[in-house]
């Protein structure tokens, strides 16, 4: 998926946008990542409390449950910016010049306002699990140790801004670019050319190997 | 009037009492007020009260202890060693409890009322090889509880360790756990009795409290015939489940006889130092509760002197 | 307009936006939320006042998805299973195993896809994932066919085809998924995949040497390694046999003693594991933060179907389309057997439009009783069931039967994620490309589909010792 697409970059001001906030997503694209990592060290923690000192970590699988937006959610919008979101491309492939930008904005904007609209959605849906007047703020609670579930519910709504930041950042970049029938525009995600995609590709895999 | 009511699962012994208030509430109104229930297409079981609260189906059922921090009050009627010994008991406590101000106040914030409850029998153990049957034995035992009967267990020296129910019987199976705390029905369905030796009759730790709720404007908003209609329905659906599961339990009996499975019981001793043990757990529970301005100790007062009443009176 | 009418109409609109390009999980929750608002506003008869209030419902409803359906033990096992695949890659096990396979294996007909499938099939014992695999394979072994001539569009095909194979031999997420929805023993339905999976990995290879010998510039065998060059290549490969101990021995302990633990540990020790070996084969922070990135964009990519799909499965739930569906296959008056393969073939279809775990995820508790009561029920004994198996038998065949299909279901257009995901990791192959490369093995799977519904003991024999 890295590679499927290339973002072209100058010293504008969105394509300077674009790139200060790719250094954020990047980051919480690790921080997904060490989630994952962690839950490794979890399973190996509690298996060897387990068998070696009968002591298994307590409220493993509910750590497991809060980690799991952490890994599910961070990465969103970095893989938004990389144009890695799986998609169809059997009729926008054919599209060049305006059409194809007026297009990608169109799609773009169908998924701005859904995740506007989910951005309230998991808002509220993390505001009936917090409560300023109870311990540890926490109105909805883990089923075996009890751990105050909103920080895990606080994730998605944050994780949808940045992904809503990034959308309207594509959304200026594909507009931009049909005003004015730019060709290669920046900030945005393109499609390649297949030769263009294949040098990409074997540059990667060399740097792998 | 169409509502709709969100269960999980599938259709069993612990959602027949739903189903029967469905079909009598339906047979009362002469169709005009339905109610489709829907196993787990709703909502995820541990978000039906979110649900309720925002409106999206009219009635649900969900079990304190999944999240107790949205439903502390009657975290009450969890409590391990409480004495319930049965589903008749367990069905006079929660209706006490339900009707307690402190309930229906903390219900109100997610714009619910309780409408009933689903009776649960005690959690008693499943157990590999020897059985125990004295508390010195539950010394170093791991056991699959969660909650509030995990920390009864730890009380007493046992390892409460998390696997998911699905993950029961493997862990049964593989040591990772010695017992495993379930109802009945559960240690038939998750397979957990086939890999036990012996069954503790009982032991009664506890149990999970699982109310079905509806809306409150959706109720408000019944005319005075249908609201009748399933009010009055209440007590015949729950009279329904206690005889549906009557026969569940008569089926388990069977069960625990062709496979050899040896039913322990526990003296009257050290039933009593079980409770000696929970004690400070219940005064724990008291004790927080209070802090965060529950009537707790009248919560828990009433619990008792209900399950006197109900047992003295059969 | 009733409910039903209302979810085939926004089923169809979602398929629209699909096929116009928009990225599949915002289309699918786009779909959910707009469907959710329709039909929370059809219960208030379209009054133009209460837009306001199903709105807000249908939102509020679809915001509890996200966070709702991914905080799960089950789904956990997705994301070790990838940093598994990124991490062997680092341990160099993917290229032992095909190089291996390569030495071993590519002197027949159709050489290198033929150790491609291999390849991927022992892979498949580390990972949990088709998607990954698939990715990881896509790497490695599409340049190695490509130098000798394949079809590109073969070699991707290859490649998407042997991915499937990670979730029918265990470890697999899906049969996870499975087992929890209609609530049977993990560790059971895991064993019971290792064998159907071997038998698919051997009817790909047949298939693939039956196309090299009919058509002509198909792929030359490889030939020429030494009997010594072969040995050498195999302790390299040795490591994933260790791993795959681990997280069998995890599952059930063949020597009749007690397993190591539950199926979600033994993935994540088997990843441990390889991350030491990667460590030791010279992986260091800069690499090990490439692998952690690269886990996190394909989970999140993953993730993100997966509650966009349940969005849309949400509002599919308030139209209640899966209950008519049950309505419908109990009224049927025919042999249970037609009707078995009817819904197995219901499942080809859905699978065409529906992505694996959210198509299980929506039928089962509605499918999975209907398939029981067809045998007689839950607690019916083998003598007197339909089958030919008891209750707990049938559930795990059944569920080995529609893995087997939701597999299938990854390489068949319009949205099967193998295809997009070979596509994504080659530039150069476009998923049309795939898709077309892929054909082939439709055959294959079928083939396999009627040899387990026709030989049940394929796939129940392992389960029955445990
Ligand atoms: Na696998
Ligand atoms: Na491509």
């Amino acid at each position: 998926m890295a590679g499927a697409a290339s973002i072209l970059e100058n010293d504008s001001t969105i394509s300077r946008l674009d790139r200060s906030l790719s250094v954020l997503e990047r980051f919480m694209s690790l921080i997904a990542g060490l989630g994952v990592f962690s839950l490794m060290l979890l399973a190996v923690v509690s298996v060897t409390g387990r068998q070696f000192f009968n002591r298994p970590l307590p409220g493993y699988v509910d750590w497991i449950e809060l980690a799991m937006p952490l890994i599910a959610f961070m990465g969103i919008s970095y893989m938004q910016r990389l144009g890695g979101h799986i998609r169809m491309d059997i009729v926008i492939g054919q599209l060049k010049g305006r059409v194809l930008w007026a297009a990608e904005f169109i799609t773009t904007l169908a998924i701005f306002l859904v995740i506007v609209a989910l951005i309230w959605g998991s808002w509220s849906h993390f505001l009936r699990s917090f409560d300023l007047g109870s311990p540890l703020w926490s109105r909805d609670s883990t089923i075996d140790i009890g751990l105050p579930i909103w920080p895990a519910k606080l994730i998605v709504p944050v994780a949808f801004f940045v992904l809503s930041l990034r959308l309207a950042l594509q959304l200026w970049g594909f507009g931009r670019a049909f005003l004015k029938g730019d060709p290669e525009p920046v900030a945005v995600p393109l499609i390649l050319s297949a030769a263009e995609q294949a040098a990409l590709e074997a540059r990667q895999i060399e740097d792998r190997d | 009037v169409e509502w709709n009511a969100s269960l999980w699962g599938q259709r069993r012994a612990f959602t027949e009492h739903v189903e029967k208030l469905a079909e009598l509430v339906e047979e009362k109104t002469d169709g005009e007020f339905t109610i489709n229930i829907s196993y787990g297409g709703l909502s995820k079981n541990t978000e039906n009260l979110d649900g309720i609260s925002i409106g999206a189906f009219e009635m649900a059922q969900f079990c304190a202890g999944y999240h107790r921090d949205k439903n502390r009050a009657i975290t009450v009627l969890e409590l391990p060693f409480l004495g319930v010994e049965n589903l008749e008991q367990e069905v006079a406590v929660s209706n006490a409890v339900y009707a307690h101000p402190a309930v229906a106040e903390e219900m109100s914030q997610w714009n619910a009322k309780m409408l009933m409850t689903s009776p649960m029998p005690q959690y008693n153990l499943v157990g590999t090889g020897e059985p125990r049957d004295e508390l010195a034995d539950f010394e170093g035992m791991r056991v699959r509880a969660t909650g509030g009967l995990g920390e009864a267990f730890a009380a007493v020296g046992g390892v409460p360790t998390s696997v998911t129910s699905s993950e029961a019987y493997q862990a049964m199976e593989s040591g990772v756990v010695d017992t495993v705390a379930f109802a009945q029905h559960a240690h038939l369905s998750f397979g957990t009795i086939n890999e036990a030796d012996w069954w503790t009759a009982n032991l009664n730790p506890g149990t999970v409290n699982c109310p079905v709720v509806v809306n409150i404007d959706a109720y408000e908003s019944l005319s005075d015939e249908h609201r009748e209609a399933l009010d009055s329905s209440v007590s015949e659906a729950i009279d329904y489940y206690l005889e549906n599961y009557g026969e569940l339990l008569a089926r388990w009996d069977q069960v625990l006889e062709e496979r050899g499975v040896n039913k322990v019981m526990i003296s009257q001793d050290e039933l009593a130092a079980f409770r000696e043990v929970a004690s400070p757990i219940h005064q724990e529970w008291i004790d927080t509760m209070s802090a965060q301005g529950l009537p707790a100790q009248e919560l828990y007062d009433l619990v008792n002197s209900t399950l006197e009443e109900a047992k003295s009176g059969s | 307009m009733d409910s039903i009418e209302i979810g085939l109409w926004v089923t169809g609109g979602l398929l629209v936006l699909v096929v116009l390009g928009m990225r599949v999980a915002f289309a699918a929750a786009f779909a959910g939320v707009v469907g959710l608002i329709w039909i929370f506003w059809s219960r208030k008869g379209y009054d133009a006042s209460e837009l306001g209030w199903a709105m807000t419902v249908a939102i509020k409803t679809a915001g509890q998805v996200p966070h709702g359906k991914v905080a799960s033990q089950a789904l956990s096992l997705i994301p070790t299973f990838i940093l598994i695949g990124y991490l062997a890659y680092y341990a160099g096990l993917t290229k032992a195993l095909f190089e291996a396979a390569k030495r071993w294996i590519a002197w027949v007909p159709g050489g290198l896809a033929v150790s491609t499938v291999f390849a991927t099939a022992g892979f498949a014992a580390v990972s949990g994932a088709s998607v990954a695999t698939a990715a990881v394979f896509a790497r490695i072994a599409i340049p190695e066919m490509l130098k000798v001539g394949y079809d590109r569009r073969f070699a991707a095909g290859v490649v998407a085809a042997g991915g499937t194979l990670a979730s029918l031999i265990p470890p697999s997420a899906i049969l996870v998924i499975y087992a929890i929805i209609v609530e049977q023993d993990v560790g059971k339905l895991l064993l019971a995949g290792f064998i159907p999976g071997v038998v698919s990995a051997f009817i790909y290879a047949g298939l693939i040497i039956i196309l090299a010998l009919t058509i002509k510039g198909f792929g030359p065998p490889v030939t020429g390694f030494t009997w010594r060059q072969r040995m050498q290549s195999l302790p390299p490969a040795l490591p994933i046999l260790a791993v795959v101990v681990i997280i069998i021995f995890f599952v059930y302990n063949p020597f009749g003693g007690d397993a190591w633990g539950t199926p979600t540990e033994g993935g994540a020790v088997g990843a441990f594991i390889v991350f030491l070996m990667a460590l030791w084969h010279g992986m260091r922070w800069p690499e090990l933060k490439d692998a952690l990135i690269e886990t996190a964009k394909l989970s999140t990519m993953i993730f993100a179907i997966i509650w966009g799909v349940l969005i849309y499965v949400r509002f599919l739930g308030f139209a209640d389309l899966p209950g008519a569906f049950a309505d419908w296959i109990t009224s049927l008056d025919q042999a249970p057997m037609l009707t078995l393969i009817m819904i197995l073939l219901a499942y080809a279809v859905l699978g065409m439009f529906m992505d694996a775990i959210g198509m299980l995820l929506l039928t089962l508790p509605v499918v999975f009783p209907a398939v029981m009561a067809l045998n007689g029920g839950p607690f019916v004994t083998a003598e007197e069931s339909a089958f030919g198996m008891n209750g707990t038998m049938c559930a795990i065949w059944f569920g080995i039967l529609v893995v087997k299909m939701a597999e299938f279901c990854l390489i068949t257009p319009p949205i099967g994620l193998n295809c997009f995901v070979v596509a994504g990791v080659r530039p150069d192959i476009s998923v049309q490309d795939v898709f077309r490369g892929v054909m082939p093995f439709f055959l294959a799977d079928a083939v396999t589909i009627a040899t387990l519904v026709a030989f049940p003991s394929i796939v129940l024999w392992l389960p029955s010792l445990a």
